[in-house]
């Protein structure tokens, strides 16, 4: 298993982001779905080692990372694509991307071979040399997805991952997920149900910090079967009925 | 085809023998991404170059030449301050260089790194080469670069040894201040405007209880204040970048 959570909390304040969730998985694609403020970056800033939690254990690719070490190794071997990517405007794409490769220590002899396989990867080569600051908000995205994946990471963490992508690069997107999925594990946040759908081979539905429901997109849209809840698409309407009946399994509680 | 022209023949129309070695496919995919490596590399300046080997990590320097106050135009602007504090040294007699170097110092060491100031903060404290080494390395380099241009203005401005060396610890002080509220505050603004307030009030009491404007860069009676307010901040810094913790 990549990634191992038992009982993590998270708290700012008397606030709890996340609130007791257990989680263990392997290679595959995993998305992480649920409404603003279910908790979902929260849990992504944990595995992506930025924030330790409150409580509970947190193992990633067999290691603990509340070590220095232990963390430090956890990196080499990570991608994140966080949901707000600053960028540094002068830098080209390539410039970008290089610069995360190094901050990664990946061997410096690997890193314009690796560069440029990931910066095609995300079929930005045309726009390798171009300056961030002149490309669109699809395009840095990509660029943001290219430098998460340069060192072929074991776990690949993307927070809103299509946000800003066209319907074409979004399916180009999932094509480029099922392929990192078969080697690393890939844990997907995302608001949009039919990326779950078309790239995801588990789904984890977060809810007020917990995670009220994991398994395959398949179980999740037959949550919905016959429920009434609203949605255009099975998946919509598993979603919403998956939700709404924890929310009234809480009220009655 | 290779960019549209068909090699497979010669002039006559003949089709051309085709020998052995080229009849293996060749992964173009492949070899275009040899070229491409190539053409988008960057290559390294010398003082990337140097700074890859003192600190034995590509990606550290990397860093380091990133830091917004050691770009050129950062590093001119600082270099013309001083210059203007020598030249109005020569011809008052106040030694102004001594009296601007920490405050040119507070500034670039609070732009020096920080949520304010690298746009991919976020991102970078997720990577293997530790955000608090980047931190160090890049506020050692900032503060050695101004202790040189201080020197240097100093030593233009013909002020007296005692002077010329006298600042370099309220420098210390007063950039150690603004690194610390940079951190907590996650303003390198604030960090900025913090260290200039604290030295100029430093500089204006000190002038009002000895009498004489140079006090707060000669007087031995701040040096000790001076080394604690460095010690206290430099502990604050440190605190404050270590990995949260949780709040249970």
């Amino acid at each position: 298993m990549n990634v191992e959570i038992g009982e993590v909390t998270k708290r700012f304040g008397r606030t709890f982001a996340v609130a007791g969730v257990s989680l263990e998985t392997g290679p595959g694609v995993l998305g992480l779905l649920g409404p603003n403020g279910a908790g979902k970056t929260t849990l992504l800033r944990m595995m992506a080692t930025l924030i330790p939690p409150s409580s509970g254990s947190v193992r990633l690719l067999g290691r603990d990372p509340a070590g220095y070490g232990p963390r430090r190794e956890i990196r080499r071997r990570l991608g994140y694509l966080p949901q707000n990517l600053g960028y540094y405007p002068g830098f080209t794409v390539a410039e970008f991307v290089e610069y995360f490769a190094l901050l990664k220590e990946m061997p410096p002899g690997r890193v314009p071979q690796a560069v440029a396989t990931a910066i095609e990867r995300v079929e930005l080569g045309g726009r390798a040399r171009a300056k961030l600051r002149t490309l669109s908000g699809g395009m840095l995205r990509r660029a943001g997805i290219a430098q998460a994946i340069v060192n072929e990471p074991e776990l690949l963490l993307l927070d809103e991952p299509t946000a800003g992508l066209d319907p074409e690069q979004r399916v180009a997107f999932r094509a480029l997920l099922r392929d990192l999925g078969q080697r690393a594990t890939v844990i997907v946040s995302t608001h949009l149900v039919e990326d779950v759908g078309a790239a995801c081979s588990q789904v984890a539905l977060m809810d007020a910090g917990q995670i009220v429901f994991h398994g395959t997109p398949d179980e999740l849209a037959a949550g919905g079967e016959g429920s009434g809840a609203a949605g255009d698409a099975p998946l919509e309407r598993g979603y919403s009925a998956v939700l709404a009946a924890h929310r009234s399994a809480g009220a009655a509680a | 085809m290779i960019f549209g022209h068909d090699m497979t023949g010669d002039r006559t129309g003949r089709p051309a023998p085709v020998r052995a070695d080229l009849r293996r496919d060749v992964d173009l995919d492949r070899v275009w991404l040899g070229v491409a490596a190539q053409v988008w590399r960057r290559r390294p300046g010398l003082a990337e170059r140097l700074a890859g080997r003192a600190l034995r990590s590509p990606g550290l320097a990397r860093a380091l030449v990133t830091t917004p106050s050691l770009l050129l135009g950062w590093i001119i602007a600082s270099a013309v301050v001083l210059a203007a504090g020598a030249f109005v040294t020569l011809g008052t007699s106040v030694p102004f260089a001594a009296l601007l170097a920490p405050a040119v110092a507070a500034a670039g060491i609070a732009y020096a790194y920080g949520p304010g100031v690298d746009p991919a903060w976020e991102l970078s404290q997720s990577m293997a080469v530790s955000d608090r080494m980047v931190l160090l390395v890049r506020v050692l380099v900032v503060f050695a670069l101004n202790a040189v241009l201080g020197v240097a203005a100093s030593a233009a401005s013909g002020t007296a040894s005692a002077v010329t060396f006298g600042w370099l610890i309220p420098m210390t002080a007063v950039s150690t201040l603004a690194l610390a509220v940079a951190i907590v505050a996650r303003s390198a603004n604030a960090g900025v405007a913090a260290g200039l307030t604290a030295w100029a009030i430093t500089v204006l009491s000190a002038r009002s209880a000895a009498g004489h404007v140079t006090a707060a860069v000669t007087s031995s009676a701040l040096l000790l204040p001076y080394l604690l307010v460095a010690t206290a901040c430099a502990a604050v810094a440190w605190f404050a970048t270590r990995l949260q913790k949780g709040t249970s």
